[in-house]
């Protein structure tokens, strides 16, 4: 697990949120975005580490794979009311298939600064690009 | 927003764009604003309102409303009916939150008698219809329980408790959709949607308190045929939709409908146009899928209702009954539906997309409740909750122009992050109580989001609509408590 690299998007949707996300690996790109994601929903810095979940998940591209793991992680918040701090993600070479583990807590709105109830990924500009330099790149929008 | 050099003008409120305007429109686009209006829309409406025009069976025209703003393929504020053979049916032209609507319902009370409770109620209703992140309903079902809300709608909660027996007939489409098919909704969709109803979500939704506006009762003798007896009785609206349960299935259907496109042989020009013809096992599909959320929304306003009721009885000592809470009715604005027109004198089945959009059929129409068929249907219309909302009517010409459809609210033009850096959650707050309207939020950076200045003039809109005749005022309804997710 890096630091984080994403940046919201203001101007893209005026009703929800959008952002761009970058690293040096799959990996890390989608641990960039599962970051993203949970910024827009909570202050991560209230969140604690008090339990850890591991989630596999594959689909038919590293596009398929992105929508469906962030669309996987608004689920577990409706259903299981769990928003998550830290995320370790391993992604296959082919960007079909990941491996993460997550750390965080059941949601508590004593001591969380909760912000934005995030409901879907959208396929707005959705998709993650190779950079010159190697890097990966992703944007995506959030149905607020 | 430049407006394109083809573009006609066919009478005061009504601009049309030709086919000729882009490759590939099978039918011209139709815009209903105001010459400053149109001017002032963002330059996604063009495209999008096109975009749609070249969707395959597309019959009449691609509309905008007043209200229309950039959506996700499809405008916000966008009308859009389909052959049902030849046509296709696209998750872009309904929105993510499946049946998101608006429910009035009313009181016999008078601005003077709630004013002193505002903030009790507001208080009380804070607690009993939870809103913001991730948060549950009290209502407890099992799975088969929730299929029966998918199929049946405000049926199932007037049979078990969460309303009166003529709630349902004051709903649109009598409070549930026909064709709802619990089999074609993932688990993960139940899953999220089981635990939401009576929840109000986040964003741009609310419930609220309001108070008919003495200055802008604009038509009274239509008013009292929606129990609107004085020019400062007290309302309650209602706007959420089908919570994570409607947008799950959008996620879901979105998916499928990406990779179904290339077998029908179907380009988009944006991915969120994605769209299946309505007669293929994944039009069918979606249909009967989009239909459950749409009934679960009609069922989670309702609960909601409930709850208001409650907390009425409770603050003013009189059963609901005996402070006349009817519901006045319930509109959809995100919602397709197998509907009959008129289409150049014949009698047509179509698939009516209205996204950001409502219903405003007229007098004499089967689908108006008995009780309104002889005006039309009420039009409910939100604002943003400084500025209040609007009751209007159906009218017979929109029916003959744009399938009897009008504009749905007002339209953000701020981004939420914008809103937030301009606006202070806690003064807002302030600011609006020395107004007269006692707000309570889940957060108060999602208070700063939704601050009126953040929002299109929604006057401008109602009068827009009124002017091409396409829904006719009734009332201005002023906001005096609100909570918001």
């Amino acid at each position: 697990m890096t630091a984080a690299r994403f940046r919201f998007l203001p101007d893209i949707a005026l009703a929800d949120i959008a952002f761009a996300a970058s690293a040096d690996s799959l990996g890390e790109l989608f641990e960039s975005c599962a970051a993203a994601l949970t910024t827009t929903m909570v202050d991560r810095r209230t969140l604690r580490a008090k339990l850890t979940k591991e989630v596999e998940m594959k689909a038919e591209d590293s596009d398929g794979l992105l929508y469906d793991f962030l669309t996987q992680l608004i689920i577990m918040k409706d259903v299981d009311s769990l928003l998550f701090k830290r995320f370790t993600i391993e992604v296959s070479k082919d960007g079909k298939s990941l491996r993460c583990k997550m750390t965080g807590e059941p949601i508590d709105r004593e001591s969380q600064a909760l912000r934005n109830d995030v409901k879907a990924v959208t396929m707005h500009m959705f998709g993650i690009n190779r950079g010159r330099s190697g890097s990966w790149d992703a944007t995506v929008v959030l149905d607020i | 927003m430049p407006v394109p050099p083809q573009t006609k003008q066919v009478s005061d409120v009504v601009w049309e764009i030709p086919t000729s305007y882009k490759e590939g429109m099978n039918v011209p686009a139709r815009i209903y604003a105001t010459k400053k209006l149109l001017e002032g829309m963002d330059q996604g409406v063009i495209e999008q309102v096109t975009n749609v025009a070249s969707l395959p069976g597309i019959v009449k025209y691609s509309y905008a409303m007043a209200d229309a703003h950039w959506g996700y393929g499809f405008p916000i504020g966008g009308v859009a009916a389909f052959d049902p053979e030849k046509g296709v049916i696209s998750p872009g032209g309904i929105g993510f939150d499946v049946n998101c609507g608006m429910r009035l319902i009313r009181t016999n009370l008078r601005f003077q008698d709630v004013k002193p409770k505002v903030k009790e109620l507001v208080d009380l209703l804070f607690k009993l219809v939870p809103a913001g992140v991730g948060v549950k309903g009290s209502v407890r079902i099992n799975q088969s329980q929730f299929e029966e809300v998918m199929r049946h709608g405000v049926k199932w909660c007037a049979e078990n408790g969460y309303g009166w027996a003529d709630d349902a007939s004051m709903v649109e489409e009598g409070g549930f959709i026909k064709g709802a098919n619990p089999s074609k909704v993932s688990a993960q969709a139940s899953s999220r949607g089981i635990s939401q109803m009576g929840t109000l979500g986040s964003g741009n939704h609310y419930l609220e308190i309001q108070v008919v506006d003495p200055a802008r009762y604009f038509d009274p003798k239509m008013g009292k045929h929606f129990g609107l007896i004085h020019d400062d009785q007290v309302v309650i609206m209602v706007h959420c939709g089908s919570r994570g349960f409607g947008h799950q299935i959008g996620s879901d259907y979105l998916r499928i409908f990406d990779g179904a496109m290339k077998r029908y042989g179907i380009a988009v020009r944006d991915r969120e146009l994605a769209c299946a013809p309505f007669s293929s096992k994944e039009g069918e599909d979606y249909y009967g899928a989009m239909a459950c959320a749409a009934n679960m929304a009609f069922a989670n306003r309702q609960v909601i209702v409930h709850r208001i009721r409650d907390a009425f009885q409770t603050v003013f000592h009189r059963e609901s009954e005996a402070l006349d809470m009817h519901i006045i009715y319930d509109v959809c604005h995100n919602i397709a539906k197998v509907e009959e027109h008129d289409v150049d004198g014949v009698r047509r089945k179509l698939v009516v997309h209205r996204k950001g959009a409502t219903r405003s059929f007229g007098p004499g129409e089967r689908d108006v409740p008995a009780l309104y068929r002889d005006v039309g249907q009420p039009v409910i219309i939100g604002g943003s909750m400084e500025t209040g909302s609007y009751l209007l009517l159906g009218t017979e010409k929109a029916m003959n122009e744009t399938f009897g459809s009008t504009a749905h609210g007002s339209g953000r033009t701020m981004s939420r992050t914008a809103a937030k850096r301009q606006v202070n959650g806690q003064e807002l707050q302030k600011s609006m109580e020395k107004r007269g309207i006692y707000v309570k939020a889940a957060t108060y950076d999602g208070l700063a989001e939704e601050a009126g200045m953040a929002y299109k003039d929604i006057s401008e809109v109602v009068e827009t609509m009124d002017l091409a005749g396409i829904s006719r005022k009734v009332a201005a309804l002023r906001p005096i408590g609100n909570i918001k997710g």
